[in-house]
Order: structure tokens, then C-alpha cells, then sequence
């Protein structure tokens, strides 16, 4: 027996918009979440520019734990699960009793924790520095998070596989519903800005000044971003029993690694992975009807993800769009937005645009990168795509329930 | 279809601790009461709480992979490497272009390199520009690094996961290995953890120690398993060092969110139980226990409380940390290593049950039951 899984609640805190509603808005409105660096100070910073969460206010979206005793990065994992929990519209008292857990990707964890500290650290060494905080940098605390503020007694897992984390989450989390194991999981994932990762992606020439330009020929690299974004799995059936609107159907998801390098992306592998996703769902390249992409805007990985899609679609791909265009690279949680835009688009057929987008890169095969405006279309299947640092491809596979 | 379809076998591992580098020489450590306490006072420019640690103070890649693409290495990573090598000679896996695709590795840990994170963080603090990092270096602040390293070195282009539990992780990576075996997504996978000693993890280790009156230095390990399907080992003629037959992971919810005191007893009692059940054995076939028990008085009741509660006073206690010290994610995996060391070279030993216990800071509880065999011939 294999359970069909699907896709209930959904729970963005964005840049664009928090909650299903907003995000959905932002999406469609292609509106962008990048503003000017505030969470830490940029002096001597060329680039400035992130997407923020500025309106995150943890307290009025946790219910049972304190912010006070968790970092930003597991307040955001928390609060994205609530929120798609609400969605879902199920009863938390339920839910707490029943076999359910979480899985939460992430690139950081709570680094920004650790790189306070270590600011701290300067002037009154490590033995000065607040004790408690320390114990709040594993990040394992942000499954442990989602678990606490929701009273799940499952497994609470931190994936930490770097920038497509959350779809390795999310696979997980199927293959716990579908093997029974589980019976409701929250799945996705969460990360915080911080000034190594913005110094590091600088220095590896991959920050862009102003926009993200996913797939342009002028594309200068990521905007760092941030946020949580979680989704509510649970069966078919226990959907249906309960009556619970279905945004969309996971059906199945491919996992490789490029074993090559720990930074460039790698074409072949991508095709690989692209094609281990499509077996693992039971479809063909010419269901998919659109593909939410990677797209970080640097030249490396659109060069060699617009290739490598096309090479897996027989040079036919669907359109293609990044909504890391509006919300910058969110690292952990890049993956779960994706597939929040990817099962609302499913739900209420459109696609979400590529903003900043003037002109394809001639270097690339020909594509549709939905430039600028969302289009409305039906979506029967969408593929989302996320690759990571160490070679880590994961892609997810996303159907329409009918 | 439900998680108890598939059992995972181990066919090899490797370990790097401080009481022994390698499968039999941490077996020996282990039976002969080896400490692997160090004096460390110079390791490190940076002040250390204690001049003391469980370190793997004169462990130098270089020996042991060679020149060539080990510069940059942080040190949580190259602990992996080492030990996901000798895991796979351990194991006799040969990978080459028939396998690599369907070989993958599923690796734990707490933060990943926490002084690798934490240098980079500095470097934007103090640098005349807090741009100028290292570029070469930023992956080694990523905590997926020893995975992406390992698969590079070894060629595995299967599933590559970090899972970062902490000291629950060796847990969620056996599970998830089970899973992606079960589901035909994989044929092995090398399972284990890896932590590294540093300033900032002892520091982190005292405070947690002194809150709780403990007194144990911090340590570092890594160790790594090769698992496979257990009826596919079985059908090819091996003799495995281990059969999975269980593994739970479990949230406690306490009542009062702001109560620091968390006493996750019943929580791991029921999760035991669970496992127990799951793997279909008596709670009195269980020879030995390998526990997290770490020094300190409250937590270690917690843990030593729901395992008495369900399994007695009669299996032999086993607790690793007293001689490798606190190494979260690899204390685990050391953990596991010293139920496998009760077998090899011990064939009287074949078929006996032992039990596997871990708990994080944060209420999550995993169990493991196993049995034990003495392996392929060596």
C-alpha cells in the first residue's frame, strides 16, 4: 500500500507577504521583497541590498513557545508552520495527538546566532559571551521548533543539504506520508540573513548591486534573502475525509548528487536528476507544464540550468520563471517558497513571473522565463528545481488533483 | 507499506576518535578502558575553558588522503572523510560507474564546522573590509561540506544529506537511509556523524556542562557506516556487523514551554518501548545499552531512568563519552560503533540484541535496537 499524498496548508513568511493571502498577492503582483541591508550593519559592503522579512514579528505568530528561547532562523520555521497549519484549517488539538512530525531544510541553521556571538566574542572573548545564546545554535532547535510550537510528537528533522534543502524536506516528508509512517508533516524550510554568507557569496563574485535578474543577459549574481516557508502534507484520503481544500498533489521527487565540485553546478548531473524526478513521479517531460526554477541570477547556475532543462525536455521545455527574482536567494527556505508559488499556481492556475527580466541571455537555449508578468494559464504539473553547494540536486514534482 | 518493512544491515565501518582510529583499534581502545582525554592548552591561539579535551590532537589529514585536494579541509570534514574511507574498505564496497549512482551517504551533525562559521563571521568583523573572506573556505562554512567532500572523494552520486540533529542525528540519518532503501531510491548509503573539536564548541560544551553540574570536556569523532538492504546481504551469502532492526525518533512536549527543565523520560521510556515492539524482541533479550550519558546529574537520571524503567538493571551499560568525551552528533555514531565492537571478533556474540539511546537539548529522543553479528571475514 501507498498512500497518495497531498498538499493542504500552506505558510510563507516572505518578504513579499506572510501568510497564504499576501504571498500570493506579492507573487502575482510580481512585487519585490529586496530593500537595503538592516538586520546587520553593511558598512564597507559594495552591495547593500537583501530581501528582508522586515515585517516579521514573531510574537504575534507563535502560540506556545517564547521567541525569547529560540533564534530567528527557528521563529521563522515555527511561525511558517503555524501559519500552515492554519491554512490546512485542521484542528491543532488533533493534530498534536496524531502521528506527525517535521523536516526543515536550511543552508545557515542559526548561524546568525553564532556570528552575534562571535561579534561579541571580539571584546569580551567566548567566555564573555551570553551563555544561553550558545545553546541556541545547533540547528537541529529548528524541527525542534516547529515541533514544540505545534505539540507534535513525531520526528522533528533538520535537513541542513545547504539551498535545496527544503525540497529534500518535503520529498522526505511524502515518503513518511505515503509509507504511513506519519499521518500529517510539516515540511519546508527557513534561513536568516547574515554577514558570512553575504560576505562569502560576494566573494565568490555572486552578489548582484541592486536586482536579481534571473535568466537576462545581464545578470549579475543573488540578492541574499531570508524567510520560512512550510507546507502542510497529509493523505489523500485524510484530506478528503476532512473536507480540506487541496492546493496540489506531490507526486514524487528525484535526488542526485554531482559528486564534482563543491560549487559549480554541473550540467549532466541536473539532467540526471531532472530525469530520476520524472521516473519517481510516473510522468513524462512533456507533462510538465512549468518549471519553477533554481534561478539564482548568477551567470553560472541559469547558464547551466537553462541548459540542462532544455536538454531534458528534448529542447521543448515549459515555461520556466524564478521567484528568487523577487525574494532574493532564501537559501533553506528558496525551495519551499518555490513550491508554495508552484501548488497555489496548480491551485489557481497562473504562473509566477520572473521580475527584473529584459532580454534572454543569447548564451543560453531558448526559454520562457514568464518575463515580468504573471501569466494566467492552467497548471496540471510543475516541477520545482533546487541545487546546493556539495552537489546537493534535489527536485520535487507537483500535480493537480482532480 | 509501513517503516518496518525494511531492515538495514551494516556491512563496515570506520571510525576517528580519540581512543582508536579505525574499526578494531577503537574496539580495542573501548575494552581496554583507553581515555582519550588530551592535554589541548596548545592547540589553538583562541582561549579554551580547560586545558583539556577529548582530541583527536594529532590527527593530520594529509596521512591519511593524501596532498592532493586537502588543503582547505575544515576539520569536522576531514574526520568524515577519513572515516567514510575505511567505512567503505570496512564494508569491501568497491564504487565504481555501475554503483555510484545508486550509493549515497546521509551524514549528521550539530552546526556543521562551527569553527569554520564562526572564522568566516570574524573575518567580516575584523578584516579592513568585511568582504575580504576566503573564498576557497566558503564551503567549509556550509554545513553540508564533509558530505559534498566525502561524495566528491569518493565518487557517490546517490542521495547526499546532512542532517543536522545534533546528537539525535545518527538517529534521523539510520531512518532516513531506511526509508530511501525501502523506497528503492537507493542501494547504500554511508550513515554516520562528525564533529570537531574547536574553541567555540568548548566553550559551548562548559556552559552547557556547568548548567546542568556536569563536568566533561568536549571531544571529537567521526564515524561512519555502510548500511544496505538486510535481505539483499543476506541473499548475496554476508554475514552483516549489524542488523538494524528498529529506530524511533520522538519530540517531548513539555507542559510548561518556559520550564528549563526538561525531563524527557517518559518520552524515551515509550519511544524504547515503540522500537522494542517495532523490532519484535523482549526487553529481556537486550544484552547491552549504549547510552548518552554525559556527566551531567539531572539529564543522565532522565536517560538512565526510562531505560531501567523498560529494559531493568541486567544489560551491560555501555557509556562511550566517559572515554571519548562530548562529541554530540558523533558521540552518537561512537555510540553505535561501541554495540558493533562487542561483536567483531566475537562470534559467540552473534544474534545478541543491544539498544542505542540519544537525546538533544531540545526534547527529541531517539532509540535504536540492533542485532549484532561478527561480520564478513576479515
Amino acid at each position: 500500500m501507498s498512500r497518495r499524498v497531498v498538499i493542504t496548508g500552506v505558510g510563507p513568511v516572505s518578504s513579499i507577504g506572510i501568510g497564504a493571502e499576501a504571498f500570493g498577492e506579492g507573487l502575482r503582483a510580481g512585487r519585490s521583497g529586496v530593500s537595503p541591508i538592516s538586520s546587520f550593519d553593511p558598512t564597507g559592503f559594495p552591495h547593500i541590498m537583501a530581501g528582508e522579512v522586515r515585517e516579521f514579528d514573531p510574537k504575534s505568530m507563535l502560540s506556545r513557545i517564547s521567541p525569547r528561547n529560540w533564534g530567528r532562523t527557528s521563529q521563522f520555521a515555527a511561525a511558517a508552520a503555524r501559519l500552515a497549519v492554519r491554512d490546512a484549517g485542521i484542528d491543532p488539538t488533533e493534530l498534536a495527538r496524531s502521528a506527525a512530525g517535521s523536516c526543515m531544510g536550511t543552508t545557515g541553521g542559526e548561524s546568525q546566532v553564532l556570528e552575534a556571538l562571535t561579534g561579541d566574542s571580539l571584546t569580551v572573548g567566548f567566555a564573555g559571551v551570553d551563555h544561553e545564546l550558545m545553546g541556541h545554535v545547533p540547528a537541529s532547535r529548528l524541527a525542534a521548533a516547529v515541533n514544540r510550537e505545534l505539540g507534535l510528537t513525531g520526528e522533528a528533522l533538520t535537513v541542513s543539504t545547504a539551498c535545496s534543502a527544503s525540497n529534500y524536506a518535503v520529498g522526505h516528508a511524502y515518503d513518511e506520508i505515503r509509507t504511513g509512517e506519519a499521518d500529517y508533516m510539516l515540511a519546508g524550510g527557513a534561513d536568516s540573513v547574515g554577514r558570512w554568507s553575504h560576505a562569502g557569496f560576494y566573494r565568490l563574485g555572486a552578489v548582484a548591486k541592486e536586482q536579481c535578474r534571473p535568466f537576462d543577459k545581464d545578470r549579475s549574481g543573488i540578492i541574499t534573502g531570508e524567510g520560512g516557508a512550510v507546507v502542510f502534507l497529509e493523505s489523500l484520503d485524510s484530506a478528503l475525509a476532512r473536507g480540506a481544500r487541496i492546493y496540489a498533489e506531490v507526486l514524487g521527487y528525484g535526488i542526485n548528487c554531482d559528486a564534482s565540485h563543491m560549487t559549480a553546478p554541473n550540467k549532466d548531473s541536473i539532467v540526471a536528476c531532472i530525469k530520476l524526478a520524472h521516473r519517481n513521479a510516473g510522468i513524462k517531460p512533456s507533462d510538465v507544464d512549468y518549471i519553477c526554477a533554481h534561478g539564482t541570477g548568477t551567470p553560472a547556475n541559469d547558464l547551466a540550468e537553462a541548459t540542462a532543462v532544455s536538454e531534458a525536455f528534448d529542447g521543448t521545455p515549459p515555461p520556466i520563471s524564478s521567484v528568487k527574482s523577487m525574494l532574493g536567494h532564501t537559501m533553506g527556505a528558496a525551495c519551499g517558497f518555490s513550491i508554495i508559488a508552484s501548488v497555489m499556481g496548480i491551485h489557481d492556475s497562473f504562473l509566477p513571473p520572473t521580475i527584473n527580466f529584459a532580454e534572454l541571455d543569447p548564451k543560453m537555449p531558448p526559454i520562457d522565463p514568464v518575463p515580468n508578468e504573471t501569466r494566467y494559464q492552467p497548471v496540471n504539473i510543475a516541477q520545482v528545481n533546487g541545487f546546493a553547494f556539495g552537489g546537493n540536486n534535489a527536485i520535487t514534482i507537483f500535480g493537480r488533483y482532480a | 507499506m509501513t517503516g518496518t518493512g525494511t531492515t538495514l544491515a551494516i556491512t563496515g565501518w570506520g571510525v576517528v576518535s580519540p581512543i582508536g582510529l579505525g574499526a578494531d583499534e577503537f574496539a580495542a581502545g573501548l575494552a581496554t578502558g583507553r581515555d582519550g582525554r588530551t592535554d589541548v592548552s596548545e592547540m589553538f591561539d583562541e582561549p579554551i575553558p580547560r586545558p583539556d579535551a577529548y582530541a583527536i590532537k594529532d590527527f593530520n589529514v594529509k596521512e591519511h588522503l593524501g596532498r592532493k585536494g586537502t588543503s582547505f579541509l575544515d576539520r569536522s570534514t576531514a574526520l568524515a572523510m577519513v572515516a567514510a574511507g575505511q567505512a567503505l574498505a570496512d564494508a569491501g564496497l568497491e564504487v565504481d560507474e555501475t554503483n555510484s549512482e545508486r550509493i549515497g551517504v546521509a551524514l549528521g551533525t550539530t552546526a556543521g564546522s562551527v569553527r569554520s562559521t564562526s572564522d568566516y563571521s570574524k573575518a567580516t568583523f575584523v578584516e579592513d573590509r568585511p568582504y575580504l573572506v576566503n573564498p576557497l573556505i566558503f564551503p567549509n562554512a556550509v554545513m553540508n561540506c564533509a558530505a559534498g567532500q566525502s561524495a566528491i572523494r569518493y565518487h557517490l552520486k546517490g542521495v547526499n544529506a546532512t542532517l543536522a540533529g545534533g546528537p539525535v542525528a545518527l538517529f534521523t540519518a539510520l531512518r532516513y537511509a531506511r526509508r530511501l532503501i525501502e523506497l528503492d531510491q537507493a542501494d547504500a548509503l554511508l550513515v554516520g556523524a562528525t564533529e570537531e573539536f574547536g574553541p567555540q564548541v568548548a566553550w559551548a560544551n562548559e556552559f552547557a556542562q556547568r548548567a546542568h553540574g556536569g563536568d566533561l570536556p568536549a571531544g571529537e569523532a567521526a564515524a561512519v557506516f555502510v548500511v544496505s538492504d538486510a535481505a539483499t546481504v543476506r541473499g548475496n551469502g554476508v554475514r552483516p556487523d549489524a542488523e538494524v532492526l528498529a529506530c524511533e525518533v520522538a519530540t517531548h512536549i513539555p507542559a510548561d514551554e518556559n520550564d528549563p527543565d526538561l525531563d524527557f523520560s517518559e518520552t524515551l521510556a515509550a519511544s524504547l518501548r515503540r522500537a522494542l515492539d517495532r523490532a519484535g524482541v523482549r526487553a529481556d533479550e537486550v544484552f547491552a545499552v549504549a547510552s548518552a550519558e554525559n556527566g551531567m546529574p539531572d539529564v543522565d537520571g532522565y536517560e538512565d531512568r526510562a531505560i531501567v524503567s523498560v529494559l531493568g538493571e541486567a544489560p551491560k551499560r555501555i557509556r562511550v563519552k566517559r572515554q571519548t568525551g562530548e562529541a554530540l552528533s558523533a558521540s552518537a555514531a561512537l555510540q553505535l560503533g561501541a554495540l558493533l565492537a562487542q561483536h567483531r571478533g566475537h562470534p559467540e556474540r552473534d544474534g545478541a540484541v543491544s539498544v542505542l539511546t540519544g537525546h538533544t537539548p531540545d526534547g527529541v529522543v531517539g532509540v535504536a535496537v540492533l542485532r549484532g553479528w561478527s561480520g564478513r571475514a576479515r
